[in-house]
């Protein structure tokens, strides 16, 4: 299970890059592999805002829907258009290609995330 | 991410309370890494390590899928009046049966609408065999031993003895032709034969539930794992609910539950072709014919999405701001790479209204279409 030292991470499974004003959100590793085969993904649109903890995108696959969570609060400035075409690339490369949404930060509140060791705890435990 | 839509998690449906039963296949399912779910009252595998979509893709890109589909129950009818009987409780004319055919029916309760569809089976003219469905097993065998006393005729629930093995796919035929000296070529389309397979005897037909050649294998639990295993070392891969799932309903084929219920008779679920009003009297055959006289009650359709996103289960069918019907079974299908969809609608909108899908609160447009939503392969 890879869990990338440099990203910070949620209880639901989700993960935030942060790089300057910029966030950028994904489903970890477990997440896709808990989901199976991703066939749909459906991305908010540019300029929505999203509070930590709001649903920012739907993910289904074969099996199921579900929600994808925002890390942290921002502003949408770019979905990952690609993933209408290739919505396996979530289970493919869920730290790179599937990625999900870009955000402009709106706080710089990251206290309430785990770093990769934490997350690796949390996953162990549970 | 929070999942909200655990189609494969059906606890809810049946007594959650209950132990989950396991197959005689269980372990096999473990060895081979098998995600398991609650299904019918059972542990069932979801899927395996290759995923649902390489599973599907294999069933439908000439190789065989091995399904262990033993949940399903088996009811053994023997006697005298096994024809008499069988004529009373099922739809479809049971005279035409030859010995070694199949016959695709239901039983229906005497409002005329489903308490299950079975296969029936042929063995010899005072002995047949019926698969019903898992979840309907109890109620089915009470239904039945209810209806035997009238008749001569025993009825035997044969479902914790026997396991049910679907081998699916174009080279379904050569992988369990490399098990038997029987030429499966003499097994046609929804015939069947009785023959020696692994250490003891089995039902095997030419039967199934994905659109493509196949077989369908009844035998005694002892003999499963020398089966299976034959099958699954040959090149057959083995294939979960999911995938299951895909390949019926991209045929169109109607599952209990879904499209087939308590709440339809067979002219809303389109299955009068197994109905025969003609045969002479059964369960709920009166209300069927009271129903033809009044009207369907519902039109299933075949939607094809034109936007995007996949129909589910329950969704609702629109047109304009109208909630016009439901969605039963749907699926992103990976064959036409769009949304396809089985639903029940009100009749008055069958014809040519603009019809949409309503997803998380949006209306989606679809088209009108016909089941299969792909070519079928089954060799008839």
């Amino acid at each position: 299970m890879s869990i990338p030292a440099d990203l910070k991470y949620t209880k639901d499974h989700e993960w935030v890059r942060i790089e300057d004003d910029i966030a950028t959100f994904g489903l970890t590793d477990h997440a896709q592999e808990a989901l199976g085969d991703i066939v749909f993904v459906e991305l908010p649109e540019e300029g929505r805002t999203v509070n930590a903890g709001d649903a920012f995108a739907v993910v289904e696959s074969v099996k199921a829907v579900s929600d994808a969570y925002a890390p942290i609060a921002g502003e949408v400035t770019e979905g990952n258009v690609a993933l209408e075409a290739t919505p396996e690339k979530v289970n493919e490369d869920p730290y790179g290609d599937g990625w999900i949404v870009k955000v402009k930060i709106t706080t710089d509140d990251t206290s309430h995330l785990m770093d990769a060791s934490a997350y690796n705890n949390y996953l162990e435990e549970a | 991410m929070n999942t909200s839509d655990q189609t494969f998690d059906q606890t809810s449906e049946h007594n959650s309370n209950d132990r989950l039963a396991k197959t005689p296949l269980f372990d096999e399912h473990i060895r081979l890494g098998g995600k398991m779910v609650p299904f019918a009252g059972f542990e069932m595998p979801v899927q395996y390590p290759l995923g649902a979509l390489k599973e599907y893709q294999a069933v439908r890109d000439g190789k065989a899928g091995l399904f262990d589909i033993s949940h399903m129950g088996q009811v053994r009818v023997k006697g005298a009046g096994a024809l008499a009987f069988l004529q009373y409780v099922t739809t479809n004319d049971v005279s035409k049966l030859t010995d070694g055919q199949v016959q695709y029916s239901a039983l229906l309760n005497e409002q005329g609408t489903f308490i299950d569809d079975i296969t029936t089976y042929r063995i010899n003219k005072n002995e047949y065999y019926l698969c019903i469905n898992a979840a309907n097993r109890h109620k089915d065998v009470a239904h039945l031993k209810k209806h035997a006393t009238r008749f001569d005729v025993t009825v035997s629930d044969e479902s914790d003895d026997t396991v049910l093995i679907a081998l699916q796919g174009h080279k379904a035929q050569q992988l369990l032709q490399a098990l038997t000296k029987t030429n499966l070529d003499d097994i046609a389309y929804y015939r069947f034969a009785i023959i020696q397979l692994g250490d003891a005897n089995a039902i095997v037909s030419r039967t199934g539930y994905t659109g493509e050649d196949g077989f369908e294998i009844y035998t005694p639990n002892d003999n499963a794992i020398a089966i299976w295993s034959a099958l699954e070392n040959s090149g057959a891969i083995p294939i979960g609910l999911a995938a299951r799932d895909m390949l019926r309903t991209e045929m169109g084929y109607a599952l209990y539950g879904h499209e087939i219920h308590d709440q339809v008779t067979p002219i809303e679920a389109k299955l009068m072709w197994i109905t025969k009003l003609d045969k002479g009297d059964f369960i709920g055959r009166a209300a069927v014919e009271q129903r033809k006289r009044e009207g369907k009650k519902l039109s299933m359709i075949a939607l094809k999405l034109t936007g995007r996103g996949i129909p589910r289960e329950h969704y609702k069918v629109v047109s304009g701001d109208k909630t016009v019907g439901e969605v039963t079974s749907g699926m992103h299908s990976p064959l036409t790479s769009c949304g396809v969809a089985i639903a029940y609608v009100e009749p008055e909108y069958t014809a040519s209204d603009v019809l949409a899908i309503e997803i998380r609160g949006k209306a989606v447009l679809a088209e009108r279409t016909s089941t299969p939503f792909v070519r079928s392969n089954v060799r008839k």
